[in-house]
Formats: C-alpha cells, structure tokens, sequence
C-alpha cells in the first residue's frame, strides 16, 4: 500500500494546529529501539497515540497517514531531565526552605521556545525550581503539547519530584554583601547541610504530631488538628518514598554530604543534577541508587565546575550509575542529540549507551519509564523522525509526535512562513496596531547574553 | 639522534599517561622535527581531496603534500592509512587565555579593562599559555584562536594565536590583528544581577550610542593627526618633537587602513551602522557577531566585508525569528557571496566545540565542503594569514590534524596533532583527570 | 380651580419664593430644599424592560418614585426637560480605586539585589491593619471602607462621562483586602458607602523585600492562609464547644477575615488577563471551593467554557491595549502575539456574550477615564451588541456584585442613579447632560486629561525643581529643570553643584532616575540620582562614581 497521504492543515495562530490523526505508518526507517538495539528498512505504526506495531512490512488501516521514513531514521522522544522552560517563575529565593512552592502553578505554555525544542526532538521536560535555595519548590514533568493549555502537558502518572541545591548558587557566593542587608543563611557548605537537616527534622516531628492526632481524634472528637504546613508535607512524602529528590550539585564534599544527610534519614536520591564531580564518587552515588543528570561537556565557568571532565558520561555510566545529559537551558536543549553522541567521543560509551541518556536513562529518573524512553510496541507515541543519524552533527529533525499527534513538522513550519508574513501585514494594519502620530519611544530591544556562559542562567522572572 | 628523536616521540605519550601533576603537557613547546604522515587521505581544503597521500613536515611548515612525494631520511613516519589529514581548525571570535574561571575567580580574568577607549590594551599580554583552556581546546583539533579583549566601546587589539608555546611570543602568529570596537549596542542590558543605569527607551539608546560613536571617532581622529605629526617630524626635525603618546600611537595603522578593525555587532541596525562608520572613518570593517548579517547580506557583499559568525548556538533574537534563523545564516550569506566564517564566540571553554558548530550550519544549507572551509580556510583568509594556515599546500605552517573520521563528526577521534610543525601530545586536564579517576574502585 | 383660603395662597407663594430663592446652585451634591426631580420627554432606557421612545423618570428622596410613558410630574418636582436626552440607569465601574488614597512612597530598596527575583514585584502596601499577625501585603482584614475618602478628581472624572457608581478596591497587596460600591457623590465616606464589603480581592503580583517574591510563592501564600483559615474556622468552634481542656486557639483577625471566603459567602476577585492566569485563578478557586469572580479578563474568552461551568462572571477591562509607540526604523517588530493580543481584546466581550459568560465592564486603570466610552463603542464594533453594552454597564455589574435591588435599572424603588445623555450613549460625539446620584443632580466638570501621556496617570515632572543633596555630612541645594513627555525625561542643572545636562532620565511608574555630573570639592563626578515620586517631591539616593553615596529630595518650586 504505497499510497502517501498528504494531510494538509490549516493553520491558525502561532502554534502548529496539531493533527488529530488516529493512526499513522511511518515506513522503511532505521529505527533505533534503544532497548531492541537498531532495526534496519522498519515500519513504525501509530494507533491511537501509542506504539501499536514495529517491524518490516506493516499494513496499517485505509485511512492511515503514511510517511515514507526511507533513508531517515526514527529514535523516542528526547527527555531533557533539567529544563526551566514555560515557568513564569523559577526561583522563590526569599526563603532558605520553599518546599511549599510548585511551579505547576506558573507554567506558561505560550514559551516560544517549547517550539524549538519540539524542532531539536525533544518531547518531554523535567521542569524544575532554580538553585537559589537549599531545599526549593516542587518540580512538573510535562510533554511538550505546544498549542494546548497547560493542563494538557502534565505528564500523567509521572513521580512526583522536588528541587534541592548545593553549592555556590545557595550560598549567593557571587552576590556582593550590601550595606544594611544581612546575608540570607546559608553562607557556607556547613550551613547548607544544616538547613536540610532541620527541615528533615521538622518535617519528622510534623509527621508524628499528625499521626498522633489522626490515633486521638478517632477517640475524642474534641481535639483540634495540627496546622496544615505545605511547606513540611512535601519533605514526609520524600521520607515516605513517595517524591523524588532531584539535587543539583557539584563538588564532592556536597555530593557525599548528601548521600550521608539521606541514609541518615532513611530515604534515597532519586538525581544529582550537574553533579559535575560525580566523576570522582562515582562509586559512592552508584551504592546509593542515585542517578546523575549532568552536561555533556560544560566545565570551568565557575570554580566549583573546574575539575569537571566530558569523561564523566563514561566513568559514572561504568561504574552503574544512570546517567542522563540534561541542557539546564533553551538553548542548549535543542541538541541534545549531540549532547548525547559526546559520551561516545569522551569515554567510549556504545551507541546504546549514549542514545540512553537522552531517551531511557531521564525516564527512569523521572519514574516514566514504562510509558516513554524507547520505541516499544505499547509505549506513548512520542518520536522523532531524523533525516541522519542524530548522532551525526549533520542531522536534524523532520518531524517530532507526541501521543501520536505532529506537534512539529519541518515541511510546514516552511511553508507556513508566506503565510505568517501575509498574517503579519494584515495585524499591523488593524486599527489598535497602528503606530500613534505623536508615540512613546519604543522599549530598546532586550538583548540575549552569549549562551556559552555554561550551566545554570539565573533567569530573571519575566511578565510577558 | 634520530633514535633519541623516536625514543622522545614515544616516551611523551606514554608520560602523559600516568598518573601525575595534572598540568603536565600545558604550556610545554615541543621540539620542531621531520615528520611523514603516510597513506592517508588528504583533505587539502583548498583543492580536491588526495586519497592515499603523504604529506611532509619539516622545521615547522609543509614541505611537500601528495601523492609521490620525497620522504627525506630520518623523517619520523606515522602510518595514515584509514586516517584522515586535515587543517587546524581556527575560532576566529574567543578570548582564549585571558580568563580561567569567569565568575568567582576575578584574578584570572583579564578580559576588560577599565574605561572604554583602551586601544593599546594588546590580547597578546596577557594571553595565559598555560591555561588550562588551551590544551583542553587543541585536543579537539582546534589549533589557532584570535583571542579578543572585551569591555568598553574600543577593548583593545586581538591576537591571532597558536595553540602551544610555553610563552605569548611563542604562541603569536599576529600579536596585534585587528582593532576591536564594541559598536553600541541597540540591545538593552542582558539582565543579571545589580542594577546599572540602562536607558529604557530606544530613543534614549540611540541617542546615547551617537555620544559612544562620537568618543570613538574623537580618539580616532586625534589618532590619525597623531600619526601625521609622528611623520612629518620624522622628515623634518626642524619641526617641535611631538609627545608619545601611548595610547593614540597603537591606532595608527588601523586609521590608515593598513589593518583590520573588528566591530562587535549583531543587530541588523548595529552592522549597518558599523559598515557606515568605517566607511566615515575610512577603517577595514570586519564584523563580529552577526547574527542579523542575513538581513544586510546584500550591503555587506556591496563593501565586501566578511563576517565572523558567533551566533550559531544562539537562540533567535527575535520571538518571532524562525526556529532556523541562526542556523542557516552561514548558508544565506554563502548564497549571497559574503565572506564569512563560523566561531563558538566562547571565551574558552567551549571553543573545542567548534566543528560540532560547522556541522549545524551544514544540516540547515551549507554544504558540507563548506562548512570545513568556514573553519579552517574561510577563518585564514578573513585573518589575512591564508598564505600561512587554513589548508594543507607546501610552505604553510604545519598545523594538521590527523583523524579517523570526518573531522566535523563528533564520533571521529584525533590521533595525532601538530602545531607549528611540532608534534603536540594529546593530554590535557581533563584526560588526565578521566585517568586519575576512571578506575576508582 | 378649586377655592383656596387667600393666606394660604400667600403661604404658599412664599414657600415657592423662599424654595426659588434658596434654590441652590448645582455643585456637587449638595442639599437642595428641592428633593424631587421629573425629567420629562426623554427616550428611557429602563434596562428592565423595553425602551421607552418618551417618558418621565420621577425622583423623590433619593429613589426612583415612577417611569414611564404615562407619568407626570408631580406640582412639588423641579422639571428637567428631557426632549432629544435619553435617560439610562446610572453608570457602573465594576473596577476601580476611586476614593482609595495613594500610598506614601516607602523607601526603594538598595541595588538590584541578587537572586534574580527583583523584576514585576509590588512595593509592600504602607497602610496595614493594626495588630495583624501578617506582613503587609497578606492582611486580607484591610477594607477600603475604613480608608475612602470623599471627592477629588479621579472621582469627578469618572462622573463627568456618566459613571454614578463604582466598585473601589485597595491598591495592591497578594491579599488586598476587601473592596466597597460606592456611589460617586457625597460629602463622607458613609454617604457614598452602597455596600460594604463586597468581595475580597486577590493580586497575583509578588511582594518585593520578602515571601513571597515570586509568582510560586503567591500562590503558596494564597493556598496556606486559606487552609490555616479553614483550620481557624474549625479550631473556633471546637473551642467554643467545649474549651475545657483545650488550649485556646490564638485570635487571628486576618484569618478570620478570610473564614468567610473559605465558606463560599464572600466572592474574590482575583486579577488575571491572560489565559493561562484566569486558568490559574479558576484552579485555585475549585480547589478552595471559592465564589470567584475574575477582573481583566482580556482572554477570558478562550476558557468561556469553563467560566460557564464554573459559574465564574467577569469584570472586564475596557482598557483595551492599543500601540503607543512610534514607529521607529531600528525597533524590533512588534511581536506577533502583541499584534494578535490588541485585536482579539476587542472582541472578547462580545464573544462572552454568546458563550453565555456573565460579565461587566470596568476601567480597569484607564489612563484617560474618558476613553472608556470610545472604547465601548470599539467593543460594540466588533461584536457586543449595543444593548448588551448597556447591561454590561448597569444591570449585569448589579447582579454580579450583589445590588440588584438597589441598582443597575430604572425602576421604582431603585436609587435614583441616573446618566442623561444627548445622544446615545456609546455615540462618538454624544455628551452627558446631567447625572443623579442619590436623586439628587451632581456638578458636571470635563474630565481633566491627566498631562502628556504617563504611564499610571501620574503627574508630570516638567517644571523647576529645588534638589538637595546630602553627601556624607554636606548638603548641597540645587536648581533642577526637568522637562517630561511620556517616558522620555531630559532637564538640566545649575548652582552649587555645577551646571550640565542631565542624561540617561527615565520615569517608570513612581520611579524616576537620571545622571548627571557634579562639581564636588573642585572635581568632575558624575552622579546617578534615584528616587520615587510622590505629589511634588521626589526622595531616592543618588550613588556617585568615586565617591560614597547619599540621599537626596527634590521639591517642586511652584506645586501643581
């Protein structure tokens, strides 16, 4: 059935009307499985937002979208594990200890630069709170639906997760002392550990005085409850097992400092992120069961990311940790392909190895695993169709699904462009758009700073 | 001595593996040798491919490349077959060397200096060769940078460097290049921490980028009779003596055009507006920057000046920019005729990512051939050291990589690496760091 | 004629004549010796019922006495001649902080701080309730009754173009406080009062200096102070059960502000425009289970769905974004999403209406009050009909806000609120002829349009200034000139401080900044001034290159 279907969209708006296709055959690929190893002249059939088919020669309904992949290559979804995309905020930097604070609450599906990620293959962000603070705000997993609302992004059933820091951004080492200003604690390492420390242990204490009135209330029912703190329920489900902490953090003291804080309290890890020392303990966060989520290549920009190595992908992954290459940044999470093909240049890591890192090893991390990660029949629909290798530099990407719908198509993304120009024309003349006889100096263009600054931008709060 | 020369050549290697002072290779200059890297391919860059050819180096530069050529006696031979030979790659847009850690180590940042018309603070001063910067970069294939000051409206003078030497003066290949000038800005502050006084409103920038401009060619004019008076005194000693003048001597030859003057812009007002000011002051505009250079495509073919893209890894400037726009601006201005070349525009770190940089332009409309040329023989030309580096011919100096694979690839390894004809040991901080720490138990 | 005693027909020709000669002239709202009026002839648009082409509108002590085609005037009412005015019910901002003082300026924090959290943050509000276990900004217990004042131009302004009431809330705060409808006319606060409280507002804008700073932390703040007040509601009647036993549970005025909200009795009023912010607000009001009411409400139709369902009215701004920029070859474009946004808010009520959203209109900080009639007639233009935008005007914001009974129709037992006009109401070149407040007529001045074009309407800084400044233990007085127009500020100075041209002035809302070099001690200097606008003084600190940094005050020589 070589019949190739065309489905032309209208478009309205700025985002990509996603197509509602119920089925699609995408025919004659290289498809790399991830967890099946790499399958030559495959088809990958689409039903209903899932994986319903992989192999040669599939037959797909008369009403099947069909694109003919010969010569392209289809590889999951890219999951980028350290992402502050669509938060119209990412630091409440106030306080030492912000656990009552999510940034579900923020999230701006409008970003622009959802779209270009989607066009660098991405699919699913891990969307954390900033490094301001020792322990920060609750994280949101969420699939790059660029064009529906914010709810429609939650990823669902994913583990729930929190955001701590280590290290120099907690301590504000880069902020001058003011006068008349007392420096927020913590100042040093010392004190940052003290900081979790008391919040795990008021967090205890929280968790008894609860438990201790749920026993007396069944028998009196003229007791009055505990106060309800959403600052300290997060940090009893972490206890409980029941949240994931993802910590960002560099150099070994921290790391281990960590580890210890953690067994003492009987719970686990579930990430360092940057963790760019990892390198050196890697033997230590692998008995944890900790994962790492780390730059490929990033070092040097301040001191505590000095001794980072791009071998660390190599070392950690060999000694059993799960690794993943994150970008911390829009930029930067466009490529991620080639984030990922690093560990094989750095360090010898196979093919399989490397393609983990940016598809199954972040949906472990993330507790999604059994839903996206690689390309298995009954997984989501969540793939990327390449016109090379994505480890090559020469690649790039054609078309990115999501459930199964296009949410990024190159063909029409270029074809959609007169049209935006005409659209473009035509606003500037309506009547509220005109430019006034007698008007205000225009706002002077922001301009971006160089993206080689590595590693976490502090990025400043913006209203549109 | 040929078998101490050998001896030497296997030894340093096999040094530079072991465990010890991390800082091992940097800084060390190699001696110059013989050397005849055999049977490999030749990727020449300025003409056709040679499969299966040899190429010569001796005291520093290419005596011979192709396919019969004179090996001499007591040349070491390295065995290139399934490698490939190519250029040194060249970052024309970094300040290698002149900072270590950009935040939280100000001591070893020496990018800016104070006040903004320093024309004689020279790159090449400060230029730390044993930066760990440098080996880190060069092991990756890149073996020149032009190393730029930052800061104020006029940082400084640039210079193009050799990735080895123990001091800067074996590392200079131009000590002082170019002239290089922050055009103004149309950009307002690119946010941060503090609060500087930034104009709000575009009027308030463009009125005060005309007061910016009008410093600089205040201080160039004062120049440019400084330089008259300096000849007419040499004359004619009849004439009063005029005063040294440190600052104003260093910008001599760039007021007269006899040398390069790089402006940093990147909006498509700021590289016009760099293009009519060197027209006004009869300067030889290069552009730094450029990611609006696909907007002014046709001016800057008009007055013939090339372009050094930084912006590839940027993201659009514009929320409505298409998702390609920087990715693609190489291939339009190849399309249009421009003359440009591809940087990282990193200040070290990351300028080891260089071809992976070339390789984005090649998947969005360059074609591949181009894009090595963009980092290699596009960067010479633009550097007016084409005579010297950017392709492999005989005569120019020997700065060869030796792959196994294509060299814009990020799967391909380098295996050997020479650096002014001088074989350059392939360790740096990070791969001794990876052997102290790899086999941890 | 029937047969009248002649010392009657004298008391009665007296007490006309004394009536005519104490008749008073019409300013404000003062008392008249005549309390009732008969506009007669006039097109009644009762709002209630069909459009009456000629009639009478009676008022008699402040209320509504009859309307309608067959009524006459009665012999002891003043007789306004309405032929070619149509009479509509009084006008009604369903937003606004008219009556609600300006705070004094606080003192602007030092630096940009760090931490990357210093942009789109609120000063703290200076006035908090006495003895509030909250930082200012978190006291939902502030009401606007306890601070309106009566009068003033903002308030004239609005009545001028025919609003007769208004719903005034406080300026800012997370949790603002609790907002009041007041008619536009009387001598205390207590006269103007309608109802109070109406509802409980919400900004989510956060706080500088403090938690919450971000827009994570208001909605942490909002979630937490709603559950202590539940818990608050809970402990209360635990312990007046019984408290035997029992620690007594603190008294908390701010929580049990909020008890009536967490109950669903008070509606809030939370400020959202953009889609993804009305989505917010309607999350947390299901969470809470709270009577919510949106103001902005620029995209509530693309989540009409859900405002339906939820049964969510909206209070939307007439402040329609329009371009106030000019073209300028070396601006960026504007963005796409801008140019869409300017269009597709003039189309949002009329899409409200046929989704079937209850909505208002408001003024929503309007900086040319009388642009919310152009601006109507926009919205009408692209698809409200005329007569909802009359309702969107009277009889809606009266059911929203609870005052149904009271206002929003021309029906008898109403308050006499009353707009005339001549010519319809949304008609470009239509004029106010009179408004009743309270049944009694108001003095119509033209609005005064606020100088140039400043963001926020505030006052201009043109003009002379005396600037003073303190360095270390000198002070130095000079002549400071300052010219404004929009954002763009230039000026000079002279006197013991030199004299040059001043560089790099912005104004931004209150806050106002320039540079400028200074003679101190025989040197050259230059110095950056900032400081906060309040009425003729600007206060700040001014921080000089080479030098330590001081204070300095800046008054107007001849104040507005």
């Amino acid at each position: 059935m070589k019949i190739l279907v065309l489905v032309v969209v209208v478009l309205m708006g700025s985002a990509v009307q996603a197509q509602t296709v119920s089925e699609t055959l995408i025919r004659n690929a290289t498809v790399l499985t991830v967890t099946r190893g790499t399958l030559t002249n495959t088809d990958v059939l689409i039903r209903n937002g899932k994986i319903a088919a992989v192999g040669k020669n599939l037959n797909a309904s008369a009403n099947a979208r069909v694109i003919d992949a010969t010569g392209k290559f289809v590889m999951p979804g890219i999951i980028d594990c350290h992402s502050h995309s669509m938060l119209d905020a990412t630091n409440e930097g106030t306080l030492a200890v912000t656990s009552m604070v999510r940034t579900q609450d923020v999230l701006d599906p409008t970003d622009g630069n959802l779209y270009r990620a989607l066009a660098g293959g991405v699919t699913t962000l891990n969307l954390l709170h900033g490094s301001a603070n020792p322990i920060g705000g609750l994280n949101s997993v969420v699939k790059l639906k660029y064009g529906r609302p914010a709810s429609e992004f939650l990823f669902p059933g994913a583990m729930p997760g929190i955001k701590f820091a280590l290290g120099e951004n907690v301590k504000r080492s880069s902020t001058p002392n003011q006068p008349g200003v007392t420096r927020r604690y913590p100042n040093t390492r010392m004190g940052v550990e003290e900081v979790i420390r008391d919040a795990f242990t008021r967090a205890r204490d929280y968790k008894r005085a609860w438990d201790e009135y749920r026993a007396a209330s069944a028998k009196d029912k003229n007791v009055i409850p505990p106060r309800r703190d959403l600052q300290l329920e997060p940090l009893v489900e972490i206890l409980e097992g029941r949240r994931y902490v993802h910590a960002h953090c560099y150099i070994v003291s921290e790391i281990l400092m960590l580890i210890n804080l953690a067994d003492e309290f009987g719970f686990k890890i579930k990430t360092f992120q940057h963790v760019l020392e990892g390198y050196k303990v890697a033997k230590e966060i692998a008995a944890h069961g900790a994962g790492a989520s780390i730059f490929a290549d990033s070092w040097g920009y301040k001191i505590e990311a000095y001794d980072a190595i791009p071998y660390a992908a190599a070392i950690m992954t060999r000694a059993g940790v799960v690794v993943s290459m994150n970008s911390d940044s829009d930029e930067r999470a466009r490529r991620l392909n080639i984030e990922a093909a690093k560990a094989m240049h750095w360090g010898d890591l196979t093919e399989e190895q490397a393609l983990k890192t940016i598809t199954l090893n972040p949906a472990i991390q993330l507790g999604i695993q059994e839903r996206v990660g690689s390309i298995e029949v009954g997984k989501d629909a969540d793939v990327a169709i390449w016109n090379g290798h994505p480890f090559s530099v020469y690649s790039r990407v054609e078309t990115t699904f999501i459930d199964g719908t296009v949410f990024f198509d190159r063909q029409q993304d270029l074809a959609r462009r007169s049209e935006r120009a005409k659209e473009r024309a035509t606003l500037e003349q309506a009547d509220p758009n005109k430019p006034p006889a007698r008007g205000q100096s225009p706002a002077t263009p922001r301009r971006r700073p160089p993206t080689h600054e590595g590693g976490e931008i502090e990025q400043e709060e913006e209203r549109p | 001595m040929k078998i101490l020369l050998t001896i030497c050549l296997i030894c340093v290697p096999v040094l530079a593996q072991q465990i010890g002072n991390p800082t091992s290779q940097q800084g060390v200059t190699p001696p110059r040798g013989v050397f005849a890297i055999r049977n490999a391919r030749i990727v020449t860059v300025s003409g056709a491919d040679i499969e299966n050819g040899t190429v010569v180096i001796r005291d520093g530069k290419i005596e011979a490349v192709g396919t019969n050529v004179n090996v001499p006696a007591g040349a070491q031979s390295i065995d290139g077959r399934g490698l490939s030979v190519y250029p040194g790659m060249i970052d024309a847009g970094t300040n290698m060397g002149l900072v270590e850690v950009p935040q939280g180590a100000n001591g070893t940042v020496d990018t800016a200096e104070v006040g903004d018309l320093n024309p004689n603070a020279k790159a090449i001063t400060a230029v730390n060769p044993h930066s760990a910067h440098i080996a880190v970069t060069r092991v990756e294939g890149i073996t020149n940078t032009l190393t730029a000051p930052t800061g104020g409206l006029i940082s400084g003078q640039a210079a193009l460097i050799n990735l080895i030497g123990t001091a800067p003066k074996e590392m200079a290949v131009v000590p002082q290049f170019a002239l290089v000038i922050n055009y103004p800005r149309i950009g307002g502050g690119g946010g941060g921490f503090g609060g500087f006084q930034q104009p709000v409103n575009l009027s308030d920038t463009l009125a005060n980028n005309e007061r910016q401009l009008e410093q600089i060619r205040k201080m160039l004019r004062d120049a440019e009779a400084y330089g008259r008076a300096l000849d007419a005194y040499a004359k004619d000693k009849t004439l009063p003596r005029p005063d040294r003048n440190v600052v104003l001597e260093p910008l001599v030859p760039y007021v007269r055009g006899q040398q390069p003057v790089i402006f940093r812009a990147d909006r498509e007002a700021e590289i016009r507006g760099a293009l009519k000011f060197a027209e006004e002051m009869k300067l030889k505009p290069i552009i730094l920057g450029g990611n609006d250079a696909w907007k002014v495509a046709t001016l800057l073919k008009e007055k013939n000046v090339p372009v050094i893209l930084t912006g590839l890894f940027s993201l659009p400037p514009r929320e409505d920019d298409a998702y390609d726009a920087l990715y693609e601006n190489p291939s339009r201005l190849q399309q249009a005729g421009v003359r440009f070349c591809i940087s990282t525009g990193d200040a070290g770190a990351e300028v080891r990512n260089l071809p992976q940089y070339a390789g984005m332009a090649a998947a969005f409309g360059l074609s591949k051939a181009d894009a090595l040329k963009a980092v290699t023989l596009y960067p010479a030309q633009i550097l007016n050291v084409s005579d010297r580096l950017g392709a492999i011919e005989a005569g120019k100096m020997a700065n060869l990589v030796v792959t196994d694979g294509d060299l814009l690839e990020i799967r391909t390894r380098i295996r050997y690496l020479f650096i002014d004809g001088r074989p350059v040991v392939l360790s740096s901080r990070h791969t001794e760091l990876n052997d102290a720490f790899k086999n941890r138990k | 004629m029937p047969k009248v005693h002649p010392r009657r027909i004298v008391a009665l020709f007296c007490t006309v004549a004394l009536a005519a000669v104490c008749a008073v002239r019409e300013t404000h709202a003062q008392r008249t010796a005549v309390e009732t009026y008969a506009i007669t002839n006039a097109r009644i648009v009762t709002v209630s019922g069909p459009i009456i082409d000629r009639g009478t509108v009676v008022i008699r002590n402040g209320l509504i006495a009859a309307a309608g085609a067959n009524v006459s005037p009665p012999p002891d009412a003043r007789v306004i001649d309405g032929s070619g005015l149509t009479v509509y019910p009084g006008l009604i901002d369903s937003y606004t902080n008219l009556a609600v003082p300006e705070p004094s300026p606080g003192p602007s924090p030092a630096g940009g701080g760090g931490g990357g959290f210093f942009l789109a943050q609120q000063q703290r509000p200076a006035t908090g309730g006495p003895n509030s276990t909250q930082p200012a900004g978190l006291q939902p217990e502030v009401m606007v009754e306890d601070v309106i004042r009566p009068s003033g131009t903002e308030i004239e302004s609005s009545r001028s173009i025919g609003i007769t009431t208004a719903l005034t809330a406080p300026r800012s705060g997370v949790w603002m406080g609790q907002s009041a409808l007041i008619n536009l006319a009387g001598d205390t606060p207590q006269q103007m009062i309608v109802r109070s409280p109406v509802a409980m507002h919400v900004s989510f804008t956060p706080l500088r200096g403090g938690y919450p700073g971000s827009l994570m932390g208001v909605f942490s703040a909002l979630r937490q102070m709603m559950l202590d007040a539940q818990r608050y509601r809970e402990s209360m009647q635990i312990y007046e059960r019984n408290p035997r036993g029992l620690r007594r549970p603190e008294v908390d005025r701010s929580l049990a502000a909020l008890v009536p909200v967490v109950a669903g009795q008070m509606p809030v009023v939370m400020l959202a425009n953009t889609e993804r912010e009305i989505s917010r607000a309607l999350d947390l009001a299901a969470e809470f289970k709270l009577r919510l009411i949106i103001a902005g409400g620029r995209e509530s139709d693309r989540v009409a769905d859900r405002l339906k369902q939820q049964n969510v009215p909206v209070l939307l701004s007439l402040n329609l974004p329009r371009r106030t920029t000019a073209a300028m070859p070396e601006a960026d474009p504007e963005t796409m999403r801008v140019l869409r946004s300017r269009v597709e808010a003039q189309q949002t009520a009329g899409k409200l209406a046929k989704a079937g959203v209850r909505f208002a209109f408001q003024s929503g900080s309007l900086a040319n009050i009388s642009d919310l009639m152009l601006n109507a007639s926009r919205v009408i233009e692209n698809g409200l009909s005329s007569a909802d935008a009359v309702r969107a005007f009277t009889i809606w914001p009266a059911e929203i806000l609870g005052v149904s009974n009271q206002l929003g129709s021309i029906e008898a037992g109403k308050i006499a609120n009353l707009t005339v006009t001549r010519g319809d109401l949304f008609d470009r070149n239509r004029t106010v002829a009179h408004v009743f407040i309270d049944g009694r007529p108001v003095d119509l001045r033209p609005p005064t349009d606020r100088q140039g074009d400043r963001p926020g309407g505030r006052p201009s800084l043109s003009g002379p200034w005396s600037l003073n400044v303190k360095l270390g233990p000198e002070e130095k007085t000079a002549a400071l000139t300052l010219q404004q127009e929009g954002e763009r500020v230039t000026g000079s100075i002279a006197g013991s401080l030199g004299a040059g041209e001043i560089s790099n002035a912005s104004m931004t809302a209150d806050e106002v900044r320039f540079t400028v070099s200074l003679q101190i001690e025989g040197q050259t200097k230059e110095a950056t001034f900032t400081g906060t606008l309040s009425g003729n003084e600007i206060r700040g600190s001014v921080t000089v290159v080479g030098a330590a940094p001081g204070t300095f005050t800046a008054t107007r020589v001849r104040p507005n």
